[in-house]
């Protein structure tokens, strides 16, 4: 097995990692005894805010005065407020020098941006008082669609700017124009996807507590990214780490959808400070739908360059991010695309002209794929688009141009490390599994019954572990860079083990999956174990990188839990050898046994209470020159980590891929879909807890059909959004989702200490692409084309009736 | 200011409420059961399913007034439903949920849980057809449904084989 590590050293015991253990750790789940930030147990006032009816404006005058004398009202803190208090947010990928706060003071960019908030004893009354608040807004003309927004004379988001764009680059990678000039075939297509969102079901949440006596702030909310939380707060407030502490207790999914609800948090600390209480605030959906952040729509022109046998020599790509209004944020999806940019493929010559652009849209933060699931849609929509030119089959063209297994590692003209993986085996797996002879028949019988049936696929890559370093457009060297995080385990006195790392989880059952990789490496079982999911950024083993996005747990988290455990575990073997008077190089863990005994001799054994009993109690035993204690932090990086480069950098850092078949039916008559089949076999390398990895390939799949079916953030020309509830913005539900059948391939990952490679997002990545495959096959008696996203009835019925385009 | 009673999990509760208190606030603040989650307060998540006078609702819908004299199951009182059946502090729909993975964050388990025991009374041999109508009004952004669904057939199972 090429791993990081040698299985049979580093494990005293095969009984835990590998298997579906149930999450015992997380029965408060299902008992309803989970403690997220709205359940905890504190005297609080309550918050609510403010949020301009205008998409862009100027905030002419705000009186508050009515609002404070209402009685119950504690406090009022407005834009003008919050912005001569703060520093501008810092931008993560732009380098133009722009100015934006947490709220609002005088430019509005996006509808429900906030501009006011007020604390009072309870929600109810907070939010009457909202009410009384009067504004006198400037409206100004508002711009949304990329290409409006780009033209010369266009309503500006910054007029600092001089125009809404805010990240223009050209990265070239190989011969691009060689391969353009040996081309047979040169394919050109303009895509385009819409903006949606994975809507974690609980929405946003914080609670700030001002402590007068040394000015600190304790927060509880629920962070995804608390390690660079923290850093923001302080910045923009000017309040050392040192008084900020952030304590992050359950969280109801992230997605990524909670990566940056940190400017929420400056607000709420600005106004703890007026009142003498912890304060509260809980989004509400209508608040989460208008601002709490968004995957950015996109457009994607893209040439593709083939020779006649299908062999694809290059593409070019025009990339165009709405980012919306969020400086933080903007740039990082086109950026992070390179992680997917020639796909499964050995396209050696690429071009991307990347623009990031600004609109009066709601912010944009990084959703589950982030870019991704557009690059590999835009890529697998194209192989589908010259197989039928080149007469080929979509699974023809693309057996032509995988890497092969033999080229692990491969590099990508852009730098991308693929490390492990068997790309045609996938495929073969998965047609196999969905019997795609037999489909093709039965789809051809149903035809000629007048049935519509489509077959359709991809194949992807599904990277993971940022190197953060991919901020480089940024001047100098990137504050962020690779990808770190830490952990600490402990024995204690009485031989039970506890665990902690520097991060949150927001669904995955690290604690389970942590339990199980401390157990068999020190012989114990999981019921010896508690590992803690809370995170306090004055105790946890935190770095800059903390939190729970871009699959980094299986890579950089475990890796900081197995190098803890393993100090751990030498202390342990050094104190039992010298109390037992062996040497050390015959002392054993016990299997299962939660002791360390003498090679050959069982009798010779100490429990890990007796030895813990040393380590901190009867120290004066210890050896002279050991401290006392049994519990170790430890930090990890995975060294794979390029430095900023723009010629040669990996984004990421592990690379999964999965083939989805998709079988879908349309009917003609109303345009609705109804998906048949489903197949997805995946390769993430070795699995820690196959039932958890399965869960995570089944809910991102699920993600990207409802982002291809159903969720579209849809706005006016002037910026009003129309989807503010799940009325309007659909999400899917269990009736009509198909069964999906999941395989499973094992290419361990030669990177990452146990072979794990990334699972959370894969099906958010390749889903789009199979299904909108599967329907344009389907639609082949109509000739249409799929283009762009999401197939709503009325779009696949218009494109039969008249525009044969979606 | 208005006086309710209101039994939860066979437990009275009376308090003076304001006539627009939400029943899903009444329930988390009052009687102080989180387990009763707000996912979107509009009726469509399911987040703050409760069964109440034995049918299951959205306490987000219905103001606390409203229920006055009812008679309310939450999460919390799962502990008490079908005692026999009831193993180490799990009902068996809580325990097959554990057992097949039917949760990720969890946050909207106890809507779940309280509709799969809704929907075993009146159907104990759900079929997935049936079992996928039946949460229709419960959404999970984390799971795919397809583990919860496989929760509720294992679930289904155990409650027969109890019998
Ligand atoms: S909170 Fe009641 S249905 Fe969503
Ligand atoms: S488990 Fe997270 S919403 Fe269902």
């Amino acid at each position: 097995m090429t791993t990081l590590l040698d299985y049979d050293k580093l494990f005293v015991t095969r009984d835990y990692v590998g298997k579906p253990l149930r999450r015992n750790e997380d029965e408060k789940f299902v008992k309803g005894e989970a403690v997220y930030v709205d359940d905890i147990d504190m005297d609080c006032a309550h918050v609510a805010i403010l949020r301009s009816i205008f998409p862009h404006a100027r905030l002419k005058k705000i009186d508050t005065s009515k609002a404070e004398k209402l009685k119950g009202v504690l406090a009022v803190i407005t834009g003008p407020e919050v912005v001569a208090q703060t520093k501008s947010v810092p931008p993560r990928a732009i380098a133009k020098p722009l100015k934006q706060y947490v709220m609002a003071g005088d430019k509005i960019r996006y509808l429900g941006e906030p501009i006011a908030a007020v604390v009072a004893e309870d929600r109810y009354i907070a939010e009457d008082a909202l009410e009384l608040i009067e504004v006198e807004y400037e409206p100004l003309q508002g711009v949304t669609r990329i290409e409006e927004a780009l033209k010369p004379g266009a309503p500006l988001l910054f007029e600092e700017n001089g125009s809404n764009d805010l990240l223009h680059d050209t990265m070239t990678h190989g011969d691009i124009d060689k391969a353009f000039k040996d081309a047979d075939l040169v394919l050109k297509e303009k895509f385009s996807v819409h903006r949606y969102s994975s809507t974690p079901l609980e929405n946003w949440a914080m609670i700030a507590r001002h402590d007068k006596g040394n000015g600190s702030f304790t927060m509880w909310a629920n962070d995804q990214q608390p390690g660079r939380s923290v850093a923001n707060i302080s910045a923009v407030m000017g309040v050392p780490m040192n008084k900020l502490r952030l304590i992050v207790p359950e969280s109801g999914g992230g997605f990524g959808i909670k990566l940056a609800i940190w400017p929420y948090m400056v607000i709420l600390c600005l106004l703890a400070k007026k009142v003498d209480k912890p304060i509260k605030w809980v989004q509400t959906r209508r608040e989460h739908l208008l601002g709490g952040t968004h995957a950015p729509d996109c457009t994607v022109d893209m040439e593709m360059a083939l020779k006649k046998d299908g062999t694809v020599l290059g593409i070019s790509v025009i990339d165009k991010e709405n980012d919306g209004s969020f400086i933080h944020t903007a740039g990082i999806y086109s950026l992070i695309k390179f992680a997917t940019l020639v796909g499964c493929y050995q396209i050696r010559a690429s071009r991307m002209e990347l623009v990031s652009v600004a609109a009066n849209k709601g912010p944009t933060v990084q959703n589950r794929g982030v870019g991704k699931p557009t690059a590999i849609f835009t890529l697998e929509r194209m192989m589908d688009i010259a197989a039928k030119k080149l007469g080929l089959d979509p699974v023809e063209i693309r057996r032509k141009n995988f890497v092969q297994p033999e080229q692990m590692p491969y590099t990508t003209p852009s730098g991308e490390v693929y490390e492990s993986g068997n790309y045609p085996a996938t495929l073969d797996k998965a047609l196999k599994m969905a019997d795609y002879e037999g489909l093709r028949k039965m789809q051809a019988e149903a035809r000629k019954q007048g049935r519509h049936i489509g077959i359709g696929m991809s194949t992807g890559v599904e990277p993971g572990t940022s190197n953060l370093g991919y901020y480089y457009t940024s001047s100098g060297i990137p504050e962020y860079m690779g990808s770190g995080e830490g952990a600490m385990v402990a024995v204690d006195y009485d031989g039970n083990i506890s665990a902690m790392i520097g991060s949150v989880d927001t669904g995955q059952g690290h604690a389970t999956t942590i339990a199980q990789v401390i157990s068999d490496m020190l012989g114990t079982t999981p019921a010896h174990i508690s590992v803690d999911n809370t995170l306090d950024s004055f105790v946890s083993p935190s770095i800059g990188h903390s939190g729970s996005y871009s699959n980094k747990f299986n890579d950089v988290d475990l890796g900081a839990v197995i190098r803890a455990t393993e100090k751990v575990r030498d202390k342990m073997l050094l104190i039992a050898a010298h109390i037992l008077k062996a040497p050390l190089s015959e002392m054993r863990f016990v299997p299962g046994g939660t002791a360390i005994a003498v090679k050959g001799d069982d009798k010779r054994q100490m429990s890990f209470k007796d030895i813990a009993g040393y380590a901190y109690k009867r120290i004066t035993m210890l050896p002279d020159d050991m401290e006392p204690g049994l519990k170790e932090i430890a930090f990890y990086r995975n060294k794979a980590a390029k430095m900023p480069n723009k010629d040669n950098f990996n984004v990421q850092l592990t690379h999964s891929n999965s083939a989805h078949i998709v079988v879908a039916e349309v009917d003609a008559e109303s345009g609705f879909v109804k998906i048949l089949k489903y197949v997805i076999v995946h390769d993430c390398g070795n699995q820690i807890n196959p039932g958890i990895v399965d869960g995570m390939a089944i809910g991102s799949t699920v993600h990207g059909l409802g982002a291809t079916f159903l969720e579209e953030f849809v706005y006016d020309d002037n910026g009003q959004l129309l989807a503010t509830t799940f009325m309007d913005y659909l999400k899917p539900v269990a009736a009509g989702l198909p069964h999906i059948e999941l395989g499973h391939m094992h290419s361990p990952c030669p990177t990452t200490m146990l072979g794990t490679k990334s699972a959370g997002e894969g099906g958010a990545i390749g889903s789009l692409a199979a299904v909108a495959g599967a329907v344009e096959d389907a639609l082949t008696p109509f000739g249409v084309k799929i283009t762009s996203l999401p197939l709503t009835p009325e779009k696949i019925m218009n494109a039969i009736l008249r525009t044969k385009v979606i | 200011m208005q006086l309710v009673n209101i039994t939860i999990n066979g437990k009275a509760f009376e308090h003076e409420v304001e006539p627009r208190l939400l029943l899903v606030h009444y329930i988390r603040e009052k009687a102080q059961l989180t387990g009763t989650h707000v996912g979107c307060d509009t009726g469509n998540c399911g987040a703050c399913t409760v069964v109440y006078n034995g049918k299951l609702i959205k306490s987000c819908l219905m103001l606390a007034v409203q229920a006055d004299g009812s008679e309310i199951l939450t999460i919390e009182g799962m502990s008490q439903q079908d005692p026999e059946k009831q193993k180490n502090g799990l009902h068996p729909i809580q325990d097959a949920f554990l057992e097949k993975f039917g949760f990720q964050c969890g946050y909207c388990t106890p809507g779940m849980v309280l509709n799969t025991h809704t929907l075993l009374k009146s159907n104990p041999n759900p079929s997935e057809h049936e079992i996928r109508e039946a949460l229709e009004g419960n959404l999970c952004m984390c799971t795919g449904y397809q583990q919860i669904i496989e929760s509720i057939q294992y679930a289904a199972e155990k409650m027969k084989a109890g019998k």
